[in-house]
């Protein structure tokens, strides 16, 4: 199967995304990323044994991408009440065996 | 004249913020979007978009479900993030209480000779493959000095029964030895065809349990499960009945294991559970370990066949429920469990850190000691990377302070997993380092190629549906869950 281009725009496309898209995306293809001239190319290259045609990849790398760009929003927004939940959590936990080792 | 102030009077007083948050793609413009500790929403992609921007009001409908389900919080609100706290401590509490699972293979010797033996069980040589007295001491002296109050002595083969005066010893010396306070269950996991009445006597005034396999109608089992006579399925089932009689119905359990035979045949599996009164029942695939490897048995069928089998299974099972008879599929219970309320999980491989060690250890025959079940059954393939240390020379403390089980558990954490970390079904899923390490060769392994990735995926993707699109079944299955 032929070897399938997509491109983005460098500044408006984050490549952190593009590689944890590529990540979900190795079942069907293996995926180069290169970044020439503010663009970030990313060739896939289809598995032999996926059922699934080049329009098909494309469209799932794709979707990857967009999942995956709402999820760095979201992990960057909610980061620091992240921190301060397993905070509590586990700061909790810490004093609890503290106390039951000095009392 | 008193009137009624407007909607947006009773708007809340400061912003929305949004809380953590992980969301799977599970069909075209389905979600399922789950919060730090799992409680999850299916929603379609404009209904994501709008929970992640905030563009939400009271009365929507969304803001009232995104609320509920802890995704969105009041800006400066502590009480939502202290219950998300609260109840992740819990979901973590295994890691309290270390080591609660203790298994001690007495022997490898076997008289079954199943090709897909997982343990590569012997047939001969009592002298090399049973374990000593001195050996099981020491195994007793390790599992005694775990912290947790309540331990489980597991007695695993080859078919343990083969060394009942070893398992009898054991019992008894663990009983003599037990700190105040510490409670001990046992479990004897053998196929029972060498049950008689003094192991039945023994079972009763110690209180021990039974597990067995049993893996459908006679003549898939004894095909299954070949042995002298071939008479394995008989065997099993009256061992099965006597016990019911002798101990109770609730005190045997038993093990399916799925083989390309059995796949067409789902239905009869179930039926042979139900009709022998047991009270559930777990369809499980074949690992790939053993024989099972060796006799090629574990490539012959592949992850979708086994999804197919699993749910056409469950579906029939949730029919036996929807008329009247309470009967769980156990792998789903877990499962459900963890979806639907924070308790801890007793189960090794739905942790994350892995259950390696922290959850069981595996005292094998010779003294050598495994961080699981899985773990020897690669070392009798000659892989030693599950093997913690050797019972001559090591005790509690070397073995779950080892340098080797603290890479392999500090490596295991599906929270910090590629893929693993942002996937909705984190907070029910564990990482099973032995599996990938087995099937990839690398404890975490690359999940989109992961059958276990896959497996569970479908699985929760199951439940899920279930849950949301129908009533009948969801009432069936929060039952399961004891919810």
């Amino acid at each position: 199967m032929p070897e399938i281009v997509v491109q983005f725009e460098a500044s408006s496309q984050p490549v952190e995304a593009l590689r944890e898209a590529a990540y979900r995306l190795i079942s069907d293809a293996s995926c180069l990323i290169d970044t020439i001239d503010g663009r970030h190319i990313c060739r896939l290259i289809p598995k032999d044994r996926t059922g699934r045609n080049p329009d098909e990849i494309r469209s799932r790398f794709l979707d990857l991408v967009t999942d995956q760009n709402l999820r760095e929003k979201v992990s960057a927004e909610t980061a620091g009440v992240r921190n301060v939940i397993i905070a509590l959590a586990f700061g909790a936990l810490a004093r609890e065996r503290e106390a039951s080792q000095t009392g | 004249m008193a009137r009624f102030q407007g909607a947006s009077a009773f708007a809340p007083a400061s912003d929305l913020q949004l809380l953590p948050l992980r969301f799977e793609r599970v069909s075209e413009d389905r979600y399922v979007v789950s919060n730090l500790v799992g409680d999850a929403l299916i929603l379609t992609r404009q209904e994501l978009d709008r929970i992640v921007a905030l563009e939400l009001a009271p009365g929507d409908g969304l803001y009232e479900r995104a609320f509920e389900k802890m995704l969105i919080s009041v800006k400066g609100q502590q009480s939502q993030l202290q219950l998300l706290a609260m109840r992740l401590r819990s979901r973590m509490a295994f890691l309290q209480e270390p080591t609660p699972l203790h298994l001690f293979v007495v022997t490898l010797r076997c008289e079954h000779s199943c090709p897909y033996c997982q343990v590569s069980r012997r047939s001969i040589d009592r002298e090399r493959f049973d374990m000593s007295t001195e050996t099981a001491l020491r195994a007793v002296n390790v599992a005694l000095s775990t912290p947790s109050q309540t331990i489980k002595i597991e007695f695993q083969g080859g078919e343990p029964l083969l060394n009942f005066s070893l398992i009898k010893e054991i019992v008894q010396a663990a009983r003599r030895k037990a700190p105040p306070g510490k409670y001990i269950e046992f479990v004897i996991a053998t196929n029972l065809a060498l049950l008689d009445d003094e192991i039945i006597s023994f079972c009763r005034e110690e209180a021990i349990s039974i597990s067995t396999s049993l893996d459908g109608p006679a003549d898939l089992h004894n095909k299954n499960r070949p042995r002298p006579g071939g008479n394995s399925y008989q065997l099993t089932v009256d061992g099965i009945r006597r016990i019911q009689d002798a101990l109770g119905p609730g005190r045997v359990s038993a093990l399916m294991t799925t083989t390309q035979a059995s796949l067409d045949r789902v239905e009869e599996i179930i039926d042979e559970y139900v009709s022998l009164d047991l009270e559930g029942i777990f369809l499980r695939p074949l690992s790939p370990y053993g024989f099972a490897i060796k006799t090629k048995q574990f490539d012959k069928y592949g992850r979708q066949e086994w999804l197919k089998f699993y749910e056409r299974g469950l579906q029939y099972i949730l029919d036996i429920n929807r008329r009247g008879r309470h009967f769980p599929e156990f792998y789903a219970t877990l499962l459900l469990k963890r979806m639907l309320s924070d308790l801890p999980t007793g189960y090794v491989d739905l942790r994350s850190p892995a259950g390696i060690g922290l959850g069981a250890l595996v005292y094998n025959y010779d003294g050598k000691v495994y961080a699981s079940d899985e773990g020897r059954m690669l070392a009798e393939m000659g892989d030693e990377t599950f093997q913690l240390g050797d019972l001559a020379t090591d005790g509690y403390g070397d073995l779950i302070l080892s340098a080797k089980l603290v890479d392999l558990v500090g490596g295991s954490l599906s929270q910090c997993s590629p893929e693993c970390s942002s996937c909705a079904f984190e907070p029910y899923c564990g990482s099973d380092p032995v599996y990938h390490h087995a099937t990839q060769g690398d404890p975490v392994g690359i999940k989109p190629l992961s059958e276990f990735c896959a497996r569970q995926k479908f699985v929760l993707g199951l439940l899920f549906r279930l849950l949301e699109d129908s009533p009948q079944d969801a009432a069936i299955l929060r039952r399961w869950a004891g919810r």
